[in-house]
């Protein structure tokens, strides 16, 4: 009988007693959890809510209906006005820190790891947005000067240089996003120096082959010391 | 509001404070204009002899840090007045040659010349250009003499020119300038005007000189800003105006940018003014008209209607944010007509402009863009221009030009709803 209640205090009653005092140990944490979960839901929407509204007020949709940007995020896939993309980001960036720090209450040694990894990686994360952002209205203002320059230079290909103008800078700034989030760092920056030293190569051997006419009379109009022999018409526009 | 950053060099300043005041100034901006220059020093010297002799005068040689001796050929040039039967000016003319502060341009160097004439409280000013090879002492009297003696304030010059001269004056600056102010000034970029000492000092008190006015501009924003203060204005008809061809590195596209360029800019600035005003007045034309020969001017129409051609291909996504699609549909069923049918309608011409200045205010895309974005725009109206009127006379060809004004005042409206409420 003795030996039943030997048994019966060390096999069953003290796990259920060690469980038991874990669990109460472990309760408060989960309720801490909850409370910056909740208050991470709050702070989410109140950040998302006021980005949206200061963007609105500072006439970003219009801005950026006029930069291309809204175009290409409808060509993207994404038909939401660009202020509202942002709150969401905002949303999404805020609710994944309160996740993180909810979790790092709990204090599992795996989650705090992670914990830490991440908030390390956050500054490069922004960075690299900011690159791809940057990058992409830059490309979009460049494409379109060149394509302008072109046209007025009577240049055919107009269409073809601006798109490899924008191209090169989006290739060019997810590259350097890319090696700011650490991805295959060497991979990215040999490929893009491959393709961009390839690109320039092929433009260079087709202009001076397919194109040596082209050439020579650009040439010929750019560097020629007597402008008015090679002048189809003497109009005086002013 | 005066800008206080502005200070004439040193040794101008002695010389300014040396004469202390005169009744004439002629200004001449210069930058290696050495094949030129002394011709036209000399024109003024004997034109302010012989139409002013008993006044005191100062000839400014503004200069932009010409490296072709430009500023000695100024200061050494001298003319027999015995040659020409004119007896020597009684106040001997005094000349200042300086160097101008601030960013290049032509309109730095005006500064300069307004500032001086402010200092020596002159009465009568003009400014010739430095490239000029038709100039003629007459210039002096035709530009000085109605603010001396008939109490103008403002002088614009009137050019005989070839119909095809100056053809961004006739489609888009002397229409569109006409519309808004409502004063008929057949050449208001010409570069020769004549303005009071009351202007100068008008021009100089402006805070425009570290913008694009500075630059590029000075023209329009001469005669804009003469009309837009009020001041009185008339014309002085000067025979042909014949120059050295301007510099053919600089490109149709930046010209165009230049000049509509500042004429959106002083849209802005006195919107006030001009969207209260209808219709147009003719501006009083002082001198003797005559006719002469004028060159010839060879056109290409093909390619310029190439390029329209390309710019409705390739710019259509910007054309669309400047022009309302009404005119965007006109101007794509003008694209199927054969090119001898070619026509873009002065209405539809009208509307580009309206549109395009519209468009620069709100800002619908980026502003070098959108005036670079015009060029074959440009283009087009030009060859419809040279198609319409081949083997029209001068004069037919001005008359053309004066119904295109006639429509640019009749369509003022449209620019003011596009104005207002702009939507591509």
């Amino acid at each position: 009988m003795e030996l039943l209640e030997t048994f019966i205090q060390t096999a069953v009653l003290e796990p259920l007693q060690i469980m038991g005092s874990r669990l109460l140990a472990f309760v408060p944490n989960l309720l801490a959890m909850v409370v910056i979960l909740l208050i991470g839901v709050f702070l989410s929407w109140l950040g998302a809510h006021l980005v949206e509204r200061i963007l609105r007020v500072l006439r970003i949709d219009p801005l950026s209906q006029r930069l291309g940007l809204t175009a290409a995020l409808v060509r993207g896939g994404v038909k939401i006005p660009p202020s509202m993309l942002a709150g969401r980001i905002v949303y999404w960036v805020i609710m994944s820190l309160s996740i993180v720090a909810a979790l790092t209450v709990l204090r599992w040694e795996p989650v705090n790891k992670l914990t830490e990894s991440l908030f390390a990686y956050i500054p490069y994360f922004l960075t690299a947005l900011f690159i791809i952002a940057g990058g992409f209205l830059l490309s979009n203002f460049v494409a379109q000067a060149v394509l302008i320059a072109a046209v007025n230079a009577s240049l055919p290909p107009a269409r073809l240089l601006a798109s490899c103008t924008r191209w090169g800078i989006q290739l060019a700034a997810i590259a350097m996003a890319l090696e700011q989030l650490g991805i295959a760092e060497t991979i990215v920056v040999v490929g893009f120096g491959i393709a961009f030293g390839g690109v320039v190569l092929a433009t260079a051997i087709a202009f001076g082959l397919g194109a040596k006419d082209l050439a020579k009379s650009f040439l010929e109009r750019r560097f020629s010391p007597h402008p008015e022999e090679r002048s189809q018409d003497d109009l005086r526009h002013l | 509001m005066r800008s206080l950053d502005f200070l004439l060099a040193a040794e101008t300043e002695e010389q300014v404070e040396k004469i202390g005041e005169t009744e004439l100034l002629v200004g001449i901006p210069s930058y290696n204009n050495a094949s030129t220059i002394s011709h036209v020093v000399q024109a003024v010297i004997v034109g302010l002899a012989k139409y002013f002799p008993g006044m005191r005068a100062v000839l400014v040689n503004s200069d932009g840090g010409s490296t072709d001796g430009t500023p000695a050929l100024v200061a050494n040039a001298s003319v027999d007045f015995e040659g020409l039967l004119i007896s020597a000016q009684e106040s001997p003319l005094q000349k200042i040659v300086t160097s101008y502060l601030g960013i290049p341009g032509k309109g730095s160097a005006f500064r300069t010349i307004f500032e001086i004439a402010r200092r020596l409280q002159a009465k009568a000013c003009a400014v010739v250009d430095s490239d000029l090879r038709s100039i003629t002492p007459e210039w002096m009297e035709l530009l000085l003499g109605p603010i001396v003696f008939e109490g103008y304030d403002y002088v614009a010059p009137y050019y005989l020119r070839h119909k095809y001269d100056g053809t961004i004056t006739n489609a888009i600056v002397y229409p569109l300038t006409r519309a808004l102010y409502g004063v008929r000034i057949r050449q208001p970029i010409g570069g020769d005007f004549g303005f009071s000492g009351k202007l100068a000092e008008h021009y100089v008190e402006k805070d425009v000189w570290n913008s694009e006015v500075a630059r590029f501009g000075i023209d329009i924003w001469m005669t804009t800003e003469a009309i837009a203060s009020g001041a009185r204005v008339c014309q002085s008809f000067l025979g042909a105006k014949i120059h050295n061809p301007k510099d053919p590195a600089r490109d149709l596209s930046n010209m165009l940018m230049e000049v509509m360029g500042a004429l959106f800019f002083l849209m802005e600035e006195h919107q006030d003014i001009w969207s209260q005003l209808e219709g147009s007045n003719p501006v009083r034309l002082f001198g003797f008209q005559y006719q002469v020969a004028l060159e010839p001017v060879h056109v290409n129409v093909d390619r310029m209607l190439q390029s329209f051609h390309q710019g409705l291909a390739d710019l259509a996504p910007i054309w669309e944010k400047i022009l309302s699609p009404s005119v965007l549909d006109s101007l794509r069923q003008v694209q199927s007509l054969s090119p001898k049918a070619f026509r873009i309608a002065d209405e539809v011409w009208a509307h580009v402009v309206y549109d395009a200045a519209s468009a620069y205010h709100h800002r619908a895309i980026a502003r070098e863009h959108l005036l670079k974005a015009l060029t074959p725009l440009y283009l087009g109206r030009v060859a419809s221009f040279v198609l319409e009127t081949q083997g029209l006379t001068s004069s037919e060809a001005e008359e053309r030009i004066e119904m295109l004004c006639q429509t640019f005042e009749n369509e003022k409206p449209y620019l003011l709803s596009r104005w207002y409420s702009f939507s591509s």
